[in-house]
């Protein structure tokens, strides 16, 4: 059981909370992404299971056992570091073998490690090389290797592509699924990088000033926020959060009305409280020159080229709605009309910025990947 | 940043002048070691001699067990340098890779000592060398010299400067504290370990107040106490003989400086301040 | 029993430490901390160092320091060998630091190296070389003075002249170390700063003393209270082997003069007393300038 479950943790420099309680489990074998803003605790969290922090209270399995006080290194993990952390004095191939020479792990095996990391990892010639010799990537790999070759139970990965740029991103993304399909281990990686986080893991944690916001599948935190943080997070440009009335099948901004399906209607009415916001993403919004039907009307306030798409920025009664539309031809002081898709919309509790849930028949209709 | 040659022309030729100020008693002192007194007071301008004598080197050599003496200064430094490096270098690793009760205090108060003038200390040193019947003997010397926290604070400064990162992934491959002093730590500090031990080493070469207060007997003197014989008497006759004992007693120090000038500045001005 | 655990492992690594910090703080306590407390209570006592008894004699020795104008006379040469060391050992190398920096550029390593290298030379050597160069008869200063036809001072036997020429010879062995220190410190500052003002043409002079000085100000306390505190230490070899700090205490400072009373005229309790003195003026001094200059302080590593 490589599994490793937070219960109660804690972490507190002086006054300072930087987790408060941490309750979650990662599962065996799983790819988890730890995501976050600057701050939120996600580094602090993975130190905490490396060993490298003490936890304040609250209780750390790994595999079944309690680790809150196991030394690092009697923790079977091994970690790669957002700067590297490469020995500059050892060669590659002594950076790699280093860990393993001071276990004693006979010399056949060793080399035999060696041999599938430098393949697997395209290091081939580079074994007597320093560190400063390479370049960004290539001192990615050797942190990899350095880190493979232990074949621990628990891969932890700090910010590991943070210093590549975005063409190396991409391969060393793919590079470390494939190692994990491979390996088996139990990885947990902490990024601020949503698409990084979207690609890479199997289940996403997003974690903000150190409370844990939602933790479950890219497509779940995508589709299925819990929360209006992870539904502004996730996504860019942000979801739109909008001052909502419901009344009568309908959805009320201002004077405008929007109508909603059955669905929503009756999951509106099991909420517990009255006073509600509407989520949309951008992507998520139809935007019109010419009426139609269930529209509202808005005024474009400024238009922003992403390049594949166009960011309309929208007044809508005195609140920003951002929205994504493929055409060039929106100019300022302009009245057009917008559409919401009402398969794709959010309704969070304005108190607790929880969401309200969805409608059971909607469920069934987000697209599994798994 | 590019300022005219207008302003930097006069600047170099302040920085020389200051250059020449500083080198020029050095290189008097190899010349005038090579001429004969009466050569070197007639002509105390030309910097060599064209009669290039030896003599003053006899002269030292016959009137001092001169190389009694250079050993013992070498004996002296190098015991320093050995003790002070490997305890300075133990406490620095504590300071910089523990946790533990009242660490910044004791830092503080072991760096503070480097303002502390020697002579509210130096009295009882010399009771505690003459109640240890240390007087007029090698180890008399060495022992009060034990006691500096320079060491501490340059080799702190130089650990804190290699990043932790290297440490913690040691630490998660189970490594002890030994294998990360040996295998991590001690290679990576090497330079500083290096001019550490260096300026240690000159610091002992050239100390005087020690081996004023405790050596008595001509065959335990250290180089620069035999050259303060040559200019205790007044009017300073031997001159020419004292320029030969300045010469040795620069060689060393010089020779080292010369060969990790690199490594010494660097560690002097990476340790920065605080 | 977690808690309990936590403490085992917390107080293993402790002992550790403490394991490694044993050598050296053995050391420090028995020739710095011990002698140190040991001068305190020596300066209570009337002694000689020889005889077998030691006199209580309270504040005696204090008051005996504070009545003797010879105290006084060492005390106004400390200050005046303060004020030269600081002069040539503090404000020369900040501007000269500033200047191979901003101004020249080049050969930075070579001037280092060469200013550095005398602080390699014993003290007595300098001692002894600069009493023949500077020799007011027969020494080379004196015959190139002669060409202009300036008399050399008999500066060993004149007051205020042994001073300097003593502050000279101390400052040929500390300039160095404290030019380099200086330098790094200004090396450091960020280039972009210095730029974006030489950008608005404000002249060198202010740069100096509106960017340079404040961000290098930590390095510059320093250097300013290394050079007091251990220059009037330094300055202890060439008064001993040139002057015995004559004519009639001209060119004693308090270091000289704790020791003189010490180990020439065998006033155990009168030196402690002194010394004791000494430490205290110093840590007043130390406490006030980083009262009045914590305010403006610049720590370029935060």
């Amino acid at each position: 059981m490589k599994e490793i479950r937070f219960e109660n943790v804690k972490k507190s420099y002086g006054n300072t909370e930087v987790v408060k309680e941490l309750d979650f489990t990662i599962h065996e074998g799983e790819r988890l992404i730890l995501l976050g803003p600057s701050g939120c605790g996600k580094s602090t969290t993975l130190r905490m299971i490396a060993g490298l922090e003490n936890i304040s209270s609250g209780n750390l399995y790994m595999g079944g056992k309690l680790v809150n006080d196991v030394p690092s290194g009697k923790r079977e993990v091994a970690m790669v570091f957002q700067n590297y952390a490469l020995y500059p004095h050892m060669t590659v191939k002594q950076n790699i073998v280093y860990a393993l020479r001071m276990k004693k792990v006979p010399k056949k095996e060793i080399a035999a490690r060696l041999e599938d990391a430098l393949t697997m990892l395209q290091l081939r010639g580079l074994e007597d090389r320093l560190p400063k010799d390479l370049s960004g990537g290539q001192r990615q790999r050797v942190a990899l290797a350095r880190a493979v070759v232990k074949q621990a139970d628990f891969f932890l990965l700090d910010e590991p592509l943070s210093n590549l740029d975005a063409q190396l991103r991409v391969s060393a993304r793919k590079e470390l699924v494939k190692i994990h399909e491979k390996y088996k281990q139990t990885i947990v990686y902490v990024t601020h990088d949503q698409i990084e986080a979207m690609t890479v893991g199997d289940r996403i944690a997003l974690l903000n000033e150190g409370v844990l916001q939602m933790i479950d599948t890219p497509e779940n935190v995508y589709h299925r926020p819990a929360n209006i943080f992870t539904a502004k997070f996730i996504g860019a440009p942000p979801t739109n959060i909008l001052e909502m009335v419901y009344y009568d099948g309908h959805i009320q901004f201002g004077f405008q009305k929007m109508a909603i399906p059955d669905g929503w209607v009756g999951q509106i009415k099991k909420a517990k409280s009255t006073e509600m916001v509407f989520g949309i993403r951008p992507e998520h919004v139809e935007i019109m020159k010419e009426p139609r039907e269930n529209v509202m009307f808005a005024t474009v306030k400024s238009v922003e080229n992403l390049g594949a798409e166009y960011a309309v920025y929208l007044d809508f009664h005195n609140e920003e709605v951002i929205v994504l539309s493929s055409e060039k031809e929106w100019h300022a002081g302009e009245q057009v009309y917008i559409r919401p898709n009402v398969q794709h919309m959010h309704i969070f509790d304005k108190a607790t910025t929880n969401s309200i849930g969805y409608p059971e028949r909607m469920v069934s209709r987000v697209p599994v990947f798994n | 940043m590019k300022i005219s040659k207008k302003v930097s022309v006069p600047w170099h030729i302040v920085f020389l002048i200051t250059i020449f100020l500083l080198i020029f008693p050095i290189v008097f002192a190899v010349g005038s070691s090579f001429k004969t007194l009466q050569d070197a007071y007639n002509n105390p301008l030309s910097l060599f001699s064209l009669n290039p004598t030896l003599e003053n080197y006899q002269t030292f050599f016959d009137s001092l067990p001169a190389l009694q003496i250079t050993l013992n200064t070498f004996l002296i430094a190098s015991v320093v340098t050995i003790f002070k490096v490997v305890t300075s270098f133990l406490a620095a690793y504590a300071f910089v890779y523990f946790i533990f009760k009242g660490k910044n205090t004791l830092y503080f108060i072991l760096i503070s000592t480097i303002f502390l003038p020697f002579t509210v200390t130096m009295i009882p040193n010399y009771l505690i060398i003459s109640n240890l019947g240390l007087s007029d003997s090698l180890w008399g010397v060495v022992l009060p010299q034990l006691a500096d926290a320079m060491g501490i604070f340059l080799l702190t400064q130089a650990l804190r400067t290699i990043p932790v990162s290297l440490i913690e992934v040691a630490r998660l491959d189970d490594m002890s504290h030994w294998q990360i002093m040996r295998d991590i730590v001690l290679p990576l500090a090497r330079p500083a370990v290096t001019s550490t031990s260096i300026w240690f080493f000159i610091t002992a070469w050239n100390e005087y107040v020690w081996p004023v207060l405790i050596l008595k007997s001509t065959e335990n003197f250290t180089l620069p106490l035999a050259l303060q014989m040559y200019i205790s008497s007044e009017g300073g006759t031997n001159f020419t003989v004292a320029m030969a004992v300045s010469v040795i007693t620069m060689i060393i120090p010089l020779a080292l400086y010369l060969m990790f000038q690199r490594y010494i500045i660097g560690t002097f001005t990476s340790s920065g301040i605080k | 029993m977690t808690a309990s655990l936590k403490k085992i492992s917390a107080n293993k690594q402790a002992w550790f430490a403490y394991g490694m910090l044993l050598p050296s703080v053995v050391i420090m306590a028995v020739f710095m901390f011990w002698p140190f407390l040991y001068t305190i209570y020596l300066s209570f006592f009337d002694w000689n160092m020889i005889k077998p008894t030691k006199e209580f004699v309270g504040l005696q020795n204090y008051i005996n320091v504070l009545k003797d104008p010879i105290t006084y006379k060492v005390f106004w040469n400390s200050a005046v060998y303060i004020f030269i060391l600081l002069v040539i050992n503090f404000t020369v190398p900040y501007i000269f630091a500033f200047i191979l920096d901003f101004v020249i550029g080049k050969m930075n390593g070579f001037y280092k190296s060469a200013f550095f290298l005398p602080a390699f030379i014993s003290l007595v050597v300098g001692s002894i070389l600069f009493t023949w160069i500077l020799n007011p008869i027969s020494g080379p200063v004196a015959i190139v003075m002669g060409w202009f036809g300036l008399e050399m001072p008999i500066w060993s036997k004149l007051d205020g002249w042994v001073i300097f020429v003593l502050s000279l010879i101390t400052s040929w062995k500390i300039f160095g170390y404290n030019f380099i220190l200086l330098y790094a410190s200004i090396n450091g500052i960020s280039r972009e700063i210095i730029e974006a003002a030489r950008l608005d043409n404000v002249p060198l002079w202010k740069i100096f003393f509106h960017i340079v000085v404040p961000m290098s100000s930590a390095t510059g306390i320093y250097i300013f209270i290394i050079t007091i505190v251990q220059g009037l230490q330094f300055a202890f070899t060439p008064i001993k082997v040139i002057t015995q700090g004559g004519p009639n205490y001209a060119s004693s400072n308090v270091i000289y003069h704790a020791y003189h009373e010490a180990f020439v005229l065998y006033r155990t309790g009168h030196s402690a007393a002194l010394s004791i003195l000494t430490m205290v003026i110093f840590v007043i001094l130390l406490i006030l300038e980083f009262k009045y200059v914590e305010r403006g302080i610049y720590y370029e590593n935060k």
